[in-house]
């Protein structure tokens, strides 16, 4: 799927909220100035990441994706004045959460990307694909899904969803 | 987790409400002072307040089969009824819900409410679902309340037979309250293992590990929604999961649906939630609720210096701002 | 039954030369409710708009969705298209296919993947979406400007010339404002009331501004277009018809050691009073916390005591009986233009400010401060325009000037530059030497801001030309000595500590905005920030405009300005405000967030996080008349859509039009297809 040419290699899939006016116009700088970056990511335009529902995330984690990233404007630098400041503590709880219950903060990103950043974009998007490369396919989210993992495998038993029984 | 958060707490003294919002001297319709002779004790107050017209129905605790159960006293003659004891863990803050229509039919309520309740009373003022003048607040003083109150007779409390959410509570006197009974409080017992020692320890298991314990408890959830309907702050007429257009949560009793349920229920109560244990004591399949609400409890202390307190005024943390919030977690 | 149209541009090389767009289209075309697909070179072009059209016409579309460039680029070319075709322009959305796609990969098939993931996306939103129709706002011509200095004149003045009523608020008894007790002016060396009166004359003449003097804004509903604004008139005690400005109040007065504020303190004034000569309106104003008789009626003594005033006034237009006033204007704009003040470094100081104790301002009689500078100098100041020091009359020999008192000073004043000091400061220096040829002006530096059209050559005239000798370094302390002032500094450049004997010190202290303001921006609902300076609503693009729609700013207001810039804004200002009232009614996009009222609890969390102030408590009543239940209700004049009210309702009960959960819901599900 991606550009590296590792046929064998785990390619995350990884959806991005970003918000309409600093990250969006930021990753089409990205575009307009050809940074090549990894090609896992598919974006989901919000006109703000005061939008944002924590359940976006968790859907996403539920459809399948490996990692998800949310990225907005700068602080004090909202389109819409505020809303990134209450993003902020949203996703701030919501991390801490998803984390106590098991689901690897490495899987999120949280990232303030401006519609200068291009460069910071290319970045945030290929650290995000390698570290959730090197986690590996969230295939315990999708045990609990009744998605076919990987290996095309279904878990629809609790042992199946606890990995006591090898698949 | 994630430094430089010290995440590892115990609740701190005596502060509730943002700290700062130091609450000043006793509210206006304080208790003892200025309260009629006959308010000395629970009868008296549900006494005086039924005769005099404060209210029309006293909601509070009464013996029951099993230990004792919510009460609602319409009649001076029957406030003999009313008991308040260790095993007294229902929330009737809960009861003011606007939800609870069938409650409201009974007419103007005068509930007896402990430190926790108080502040699930100030969570539903300061979210207007109720106007401070609508109700009569009967605070009783409360040392800390069982972990299994289904008992005949009051039982004290031991290390091992109190609640540990009641551990290093801060509010064993409530404020908001018109009368104020019983007599003060000391402390209750420190558990074995307090709360915040067990979500110190499901922290410092693996992720892998964590994962594996919340599925297995969540795989028992049979959404019957019992923790919701016993909250007294979850005030939704349409709960997001009964919400099928588009249907975020998955309604069956599902392992996928039984995570996004759990784990919204639990933000949606983040920085509103008072710790009065409900959820955890009405849900038929024991899972530990308390260790979610603990957990983000100590996130917003820890992050927005909020505690859940009584008093009204002090605004809740999510819906609110500071530009210096920490944002570690952000690149 | 959806029926979409799928376009894939190939944008000529850009994106066919990555993405397989023939591919993309082949794949969409069997997606479910798809009904058209094709690629085509250009889809922006002409032919490609007209390939649209005529598929939304033959294939019956409901919906159309573009796979080209970003949205950002040609969303309204293609919602205009797909309008002409008499498709709803909410239902025509773009799939990014070249900036988020083949411009950033370079893998033919990872790309043709991700491009057809990405169209499918935004077939599956626009299977959801909803026709919208622009939302018409009226527009009340007539503008509030609070603030009548030099900035609120100008923009009143401007607003009125293009034809529209202007309510021109100013809470001190005169406008003119700071500009009213300058002497000269940099860097032309005017008279400044020279050039500032025929401007308030002219204010007040103006048959389309309605003035407002000694009157302050207390309360402001509704949003742009349509404000109704509650403005207090605080009484007077003179009534405005009768009085006629003969002035013989203000002689019969027996209190006449009130300290003027138009002298900055230097000068007295009696309780009834005009600020200045050339006041506008030239009607006095009873100061009732100086006044003998109102000083006796707050202590409740009966007796009538004093009225002097009254029997001096042969038009009897004293009325110690008046009361404030509140009045209530539609407006459909306002421009906020209340100005600085000084940071009055010697007295206690609010916010946890320190000061500068070390100055001795307020202990030293002979320490001032810029303003009061400008009045020594000023011909209708308290000296007449002879430059004597205050504490005895003497003519200073040697004036030290301080820079930066409090600005750029994070750790006691402010972090910033109060940008107009280097040029006043060099003013004084020129002032001060042109009235007394042999003495010595002294300024302490941190560098020399200078930047403006004739402003450098300004400050080298006061060097080069009148001698002037800056010294660069700070001020650390200023003490009494007998006669003189010792300043204490430090060299910089010499690298030495000097001690200077001054006969008299002007510090050039911060430029912080007026009291009040915080308060005042709370009932406009506009930003401020941290030192209260009202926020531009974008610091290079919008630099006029504040968050709140309908809402601009003007001078010093926003930050420390200079006359120039304080005018250039306050024209801007008029010209958006001419420019909003210049259309019969507002068009606003759909994109606004509604409320479900039938879920909606009332716990008005979404009213706590609304930026704009665009939501409001809504009391449902049954047939009685008896309130039911409160909800949230928000104005779709006001909402911005952010979305962040959608995200904290717990119960779901706003939809964010053009984003609602349906559509986001339909995108991320969307993406669970993936091959």
């Amino acid at each position: 799927m991606s550009g590296d040419g590792h046929a064998d290699e785990f390619e995350p899939r990884i959806t991005a909220f970003v918000c309409n006016w600093c990250t969006y116009t930021g990753a089409d700088l990205a575009g307009t100035s050809r940074l090549h970056m990894a090609s896992n990511v598919r974006i989901i335009r919000v006109p703000c990441t005061g939008r944002i529902d924590p359940l976006f995330i968790v859907k996403a984690f539920e459809r399948g994706a490996d990692g998800v990233i949310v990225s907005g404007c700068h602080p004090a630098d909202c389109h819409y004045t505020a809303g990134n400041y209450h993003a902020r503590r949203r996703f701030a709880l919501f991390r801490e959460l998803a984390a106590f219950v098991g689901i690897d903060p490495g899987r999120m990103t949280f990232s303030w990307v401006s519609a200068s950043e291009g460069a910071k974009w290319r970045d945030v998007v290929n650290d995000t694909v390698a570290r959730v490369r090197a986690l590996g396919p969230f295939d315990e989210y999708r045990r609990l899904v009744d998605l076919p993992d990987a290996s095309g495998e279904s878990y629809a038993t609790i042992e199946g969803l606890l990995g006591r029984t090898a698949p | 987790m994630t430094e430089p958060h010290d995440l590892t707490t115990e609740a701190p003294e005596a502060t509730t409400g943002a700290p700062g919002a130091a609450r000043e001297a006793a509210p206006d319709r304080y208790p003892e002072t200025g309260a009629p002779d006959e308010t000395g004790d629970l009868h008296g107050v549900a006494r005086h307040v039924l005769a005099k017209g404060e209210a029309d129905v006293v909601i509070g605790w009464e013996e029951g089969r099993r230990g004792v159960r919510p009460a609602f006293v319409t009649t001076p003659d029957d406030v003999e009824r009313l008991v308040f004891d260790t095993r007294c863990v229902h929330n009737l803050a809960t009861y003011l819900n606007p939800r609870r229509r069938q409650v409201a039919a009974l007419g103007r309520p005068a509930v007896v409410i402990k430190g926790c309740d108080a502040k699930a009373v100030a969570g539903l003022l300061r979210e207007a679902q109720l106007s401070r003048d609508q109700v009569v607040l009967i605070g009783v003083r409360c040392g800390g309340v069982l972990e299994v109150a289904e008992l005949d007779e009051p039982a004290d409390l031991t290390p091992e037979t109190v609640s540990p959410r009641c551990y290093r509570c801060d509010n064993r006197e409530p404020h908001l309250v018109d009368y104020l009974v019983g007599d003060p409080q000391a402390e209750p017992p420190r558990p074995p293992k307090t709360v915040d020692e067990r979500v110190a320890e499901l922290e410092d298991a693996p992720v892998a590990e964590r994962w594996h314990f919340w599925v297995e408890e969540f795989s028992r959830c049979v959404r019957c929604y019992a923790c919701r309907e016993v909250c007294p702050l979850c005030i939704c007429e349409r709960c997001v999961a009964d919400k099928s257009v588009p249907q975020w949560i998955d309604a069956a009793s599902h392992p996928r649906g039984n995570l996004s349920w759990n784990l919204t229920r639990a933000l949606h109560l983040a920085g509103r939630c008072v710790e009065c244990g409900e959820c955890e004591r009405a849900c038929p399949s024991g899972l530990p609720l308390m260790l979610l609400n603990r957990k983000l409890a100590q996130a917003v202390r820890q992050r927005f210096d909020y505690v859940a307190g009584d008093d009204p005024e002090v605004p809740a943390p999510v819906g609110d701002y500071r530009l210096d919030d920490a944002e570690e977690f952000i690149r | 039954m959806a029926r979409i149209g799928v376009f894939v541009c190939h944008c000529g090389e850009n994106i066919g030369r990555t993405v397989d767009c023939a591919a993309v289209a082949e794949t969409l075309a069997g997606h479910p409710g798809v009904a058209h697909a094709e690629d085509y070179k250009y889809m922006c072009s002409d032919p490609g708009q007209a390939l649209i059209k005529r598929a939304i016409i033959d294939k019956r579309l409901t919906g159309v969705v573009v796979a080209a460039c970003s949205p950002h680029m040609h969303e309204k070319t293609f919602r205009r298209a797909a309008s002409q075709a008499g498709l709803n322009p909410f239902m025509c959305e773009m799939a990014n296919i070249r900036e988020h796609c083949s411009w950033i990969h370079e893998d033919r098939d990872a790309a043709t993947a991700k491009a057809i993931d990405t169209a499918r996306t935004i077939v599956e939103k626009v299977k959801h979406n909803e026709p919208l129709q622009t939302i018409h706002i009226p527009v009340t011509k007539r503008a509030l400007v609070i603030g009548g200095g030099i900035a609120g004149i100008q923009a009143a003045l401007d607003i009125a010339d293009g034809g529209h009523e202007v309510v021109l608020v100013e809470k001190d008894p005169s406008i003119g404002g700071h500009m009213a007790q300058l002497s000269e002016t940099f860097p032309t060396l005017d008279c400044s009331q020279c050039i500032l009166t025929p401007r308030m004359v002219e204010a007040y003449q103006h048959p389309n501004i309605k003035l407002m003097t000694w009157s302050e804004v207390e309360a402001v509903d509704g949003y742009i277009g349509n404000f109704t604004v509650t403005v207090r008139k605080k009484a007077r005690s003179v009534d405005a018809d009768v009085c006629n400005g003969c002035g013989d109040c203000l002689a019969a007065c027996p209190n006449r050691r009130t300290p003027s504020e138009f002298d900055a303190g230097l000068g007295t004034r009696s309780a009834i009073y005009v600020p200045f000569p050339q006041a506008v309106p030239n009607t006095p104003v009873i100061d009732r916390a100086n006044c003998g008789r109102f000083k006796a009626i707050a202590k409740g003594i009966k007796k009538e005591v004093c009225g002097k005033c009254a029997e001096a006034c042969l038009k009897g237009a004293i009325d110690f009986t008046q009361q404030d006033e509140l009045v209530t204007e539609e407006v459909g704009a306002i421009v906020v233009a209340t100005g600085y003040q000084l940071y009055s470094i010697g007295r206690a100081q609010p916010e946890g400010l320190t000061g500068y104790g070390e100055y001795g301002y307020g202990e030293i009689p002979d320490v001032i401060d810029g303003l009061q500078f400008e009045r020594l100098a000023s011909a209708s100041g308290p000296t007449a325009g002879e430059l004597r020091r205050p504490s005895d009359g003497k003519v200073p020999q040697t004036v030290v000037f301080v820079h930066c008192v409090g600005s750029r000073d994070p750790e006691k004043g402010m972090a910033y530059c109060s940008k107009i000091c280097c040029m006043y400061n060099a003013k004084h220096a020129m002032l001060y030497r042109h009235k007394v040829h042999d003495g010595r002006a002294v300024l302490f530096y941190m560098d020399v801001r200078a930047a403006g059209k004739g402003y450098d050559e300004f400050t080298r005239r006061a060097v080069e030309e009148d001698g002037a000798e800056y010294l660069r370094g700070r001020v650390s302390r200023l003490y009494r000595d007998g006669d003189v002032i010792k300043v204490v500094g430090y060299d910089t450049l010499a690298h030495e500590p000097v001690e200077i004997d001054a006969d008299m010190v002007v510090l050039a202290t911060a430029i912080r905005p007026q009291p009040g303001i915080k308060q005042l921006a709370q009932t406009l609902s506009v930003s401020y920030d941290e030192h209260g300076f009202i926020n531009e609503a974008h610091p290079k693009l919008r630099p006029v405009e504040t968050n709140t729609a309908g809402v601009y700013v003007a001078g010093a207001c926003q930050a420390p300005r200079d006359i120039p810039d304080s005018v250039a804004m306050a024209s801007a200002a008029a010209a958006k405000v001419l420019g909003l009232f210049s259309v019969a009614e507002l068009e606003r996009e759909p994109a606004v967030a509604a409320v479900n009222e039938t879920t909606c609890v009332g716990c008005l969390t979404c009213q706590r996080v609304c930026p704009y102030g665009a939501v409001e408590a809504k009391e449902i009543r049954d047939r009685d008349g008896n309130v039911v239940r409160t909800v949230a209700s928000i104005n779709p004049g006001v909402c911005q859509g952010c979305g962040t009210c959608q995200a904290v309702c717990m119960s779901k009960s706003i939809e964010l039009a053009t984003f609602t959960d349906a559509e986001m819901y339909s995108e991320i599900e969307a993406l669970a297809f993936w091959p």
